[in-house]
């Protein structure tokens, strides 16, 4: 737009062509490891030697990987249980993060700055992960999923976004309620949560995927492989290259078949499993998140 | 009559008033359940490591206190000092010497006049942001492997042996480095990139007038009005300094690499939850909180100064 009344050079073309390259090679480095994976996870058995690294083509077509992972009733209740903490989990990460930022966003509210000040301490001191550990098994909760999932309730930064957008809400919406005799409780889900579908899409789209991508409280706070989520059965099979399990006690496969099985592409087949919700979603971050986030940038 | 109306005007107002105080109590049912929350999974695990840090904790029974000894400990040691050593590496690999890259990127991608493919490029590159560090892991384990792995392909054109990356000491640092890269480079160039659509383009336009060539506006327009946003990151980024990325060290360790990358939060866990030295881990915990509140607090107060925003 800014070049519109520039003439196009041949030097200009010459450079368009040499970013233009430059960037899809970023594209290709991204695509290509993960490509591969795919690859690998469709691949016939008997052709699967020929699949090198940078292969990004199934050699033949097989879902034997698939049907033994699908067979396995330890990875197929993992991904229940991934599902469940994730929709329970940001359901409730919603719900109280948007009571918190509504009352925190009166300016009414009583002891408001003491309130902000322990939003403050939460947001600059991390807990120890041992007190944390100790509270946990204090309160009982201990190899239940909801060690899991309370775990991170409030974002306290997604709360300090959801608390911004709500006081830019005009306050005559809010007044008019109130002459009407509406408690707070009805003027956030009738006025303000319905004015704010954008911010909540966005942050239910960050927590979902927080919560899915979680392993680590999983693995410290669960001792039951049956309570295991995706992630934590993910981490057994490919990083610490657990391959017995990967098959499963409980497979309906013969040592045969099993012995043709190609371990890597059994990883490959984990790996994409774990990946495909968050590429389905993916259309959707794009519209509501990347558009001009302030997020990037700041490490966690 | 008068006095009567009056009576029942502030006594409707009393009322009212009662009322509205009522209501704003109200409020606080609202704020109940993430008060809760973060006394129980902040308040009580801060005020703990502080407390745990200066005892000899003990689950059951009586827990003395001891002063500083842990940190005494802690400080003598060895292994510690050499993981504290690993953090600020580390970290300094992936706040300072990263920093120019999405940048950079931003800048090229800025430059395309394709809007197709600039999306392209977009979407791929902000893709591995939204993986979790297991599977981005995994894609790297099989990506290095020495048998059958991408990189190891590469390596056979220049007609190089495999070499196995994931197990080497010199080389694993720059594992995590170039795979922080592929994580962040798209993703962190976003804040960039917005910067950059909010440069008035009457700048580029009077530039124009004066005969200016692309690098000069690059020099003279764009980087300048860049720099704001730069400090921003740079800054908030120190906050995080002490941290050096647990969930990518965790899932890429193994024993031979262990002494190059084991850091703070790495450290806690291992000696906390796995050998249970309960106290020990406290006092790294406290150091690492008490450095990390530091420079928090200096990255606040500096980020406020120079850009007018801060982190509260």
């Amino acid at each position: 737009m800014k070049k519109s009344k520039v003439k196009i050079t041949t030097a200009d073309k010459v450079w368009q062509v040499f970013i233009v390259t430059l960037l899809l090679c970023v594209s290709v480095i991204v695509l290509v490891p993960i490509l591969n994976l795919i690859a690998l996870s469709l691949s016939d058995p008997a052709r699967v030697s020929e699949v090198r690294g940078l292969t990004i083509f199934p050699k033949g077509f097989s879902l034997v990987n698939y049907r033994v992972l699908a067979a396995n009733p330890l990875f197929m209740r993992s991904i229940l249980n991934s599902v469940f903490i994730t929709v329970v989990g940001t359901a409730l990460n919603l719900l109280v993060t948007s009571m918190a930022a509504f009352a925190l966003s009166r300016p009414k509210l009583p002891f408001k700055r003491f309130f902000m000040t322990i939003i403050i301490i939460v947001m600059i001191l991390e807990p120890g992960l041992v007190p944390e550990y100790l509270v946990v098994k204090g309160i009982g909760l201990m190899n239940s999923q909801w060690s899991v999932i309370l775990y991170k309730l409030v974002n306290v930064y997604y709360l300090i976004i959801l608390m911004r957008f709500f006081e830019d809400i005009p306050e005559s919406f809010i007044e008019a309620a109130q002459v009407d005799g509406a408690s707070y409780g009805t003027i956030l889900a009738k006025v303000i949560l319905p004015l704010s579908k954008s911010a909540l899409a966005t942050q239910s789209l960050f927590y979902g995927v927080y919560h899915w991508n979680e392993y680590f409280r999983s693995s410290i706070y669960l001792s039951d492989p049956n309570k295991y989520p995706l992630q934590l059965i993910l981490r057994q099979f490919v990083v610490l290259d657990d391959t017995a399990s990967l098959i499963g006690s409980g497979s309906l496969f013969s040592y045969d078949e099993a012995a043709r099985l190609n371990y890597d592409a059994l990883q490959a087949s984990t790996i994409i499993v774990a990946i495909l919700p968050v590429l389905i979603i993916y259309p959707l971050i794009l519209k509501y998140y990347a558009r001009g986030s302030m997020e990037g940038g700041i490490k966690e | 009559m008068m006095n009567a109306a009056m009576k029942v005007q502030s006594a409707a107002q009393t009322a009212r008033a009662r009322h509205s105080r009522n209501r704003e109590y109200g409020l606080l049912l609202l704020l109940a359940p993430a008060l809760v929350y973060f006394i129980v999974y902040h308040l009580i695990p801060i005020a703990g490591t502080v407390v745990m840090s200066f005892q000899d904790f003990r689950i059951v029974g009586k827990s003395p206190f001891v002063g500083f000894k842990h940190f005494k400990l802690l400080f003598s040691s060895p292994a510690f000092l050499q993981v504290l050593a690993n953090t600020l590496i580390i970290s300094f690999m992936k706040i300072v010497l990263f920093f120019p890259l999405p940048i950079i990127f931003a800048l090229l991608l800025n430059e395309i006049r394709s809007s197709f493919i600039r999306k392209f490029v977009q979407s791929t590159t902000y893709l591995p942001h939204f993986l979790s560090w297991v599977v981005i892991a995994g894609i790297w384990i099989a990506f290095l492997s020495p048998g059958t792995g991408g990189m190891n392909q590469i390596r056979g054109w220049f007609g190089l042996a495999p070499f196995d990356y994931m197990t080497d000491k010199g080389s694993i640092r720059w594992v995590l480095f170039s795979s922080e890269t592929w994580r962040s480079l798209g993703w962190d160039s976003i804040i960039y990139m917005t910067a950059l659509t909010n440069i008035s383009p009457s700048l580029y336009e009077s530039a124009d007038l004066d005969g200016a060539g692309p690098l000069q506006k690059m020099r003279y327009i764009t980087l300048p009005e860049l720099v704001p946003t730069m400090v921003t990151v740079f800054i908030l980024n120190m906050g995080f300094f002490l941290n050096a990325g647990f969930d990518q060290v965790f899932n890429m360790m193994n024993d031979s690499v262990i002494s190059k990358i084991d850091i703070l939060d790495t450290y806690v866990y291992r000696i906390g939850l796995l050998n249970m030295q309960y106290s020990f881990s406290s006092a790294a915990s406290l150091f690492k909180g008490v450095i990390g509140l530091l420079l928090t607090i200096f990255a606040h107060f500096s980020s406020k100064k120079i850009t007018g925003k801060g982190l509260w």
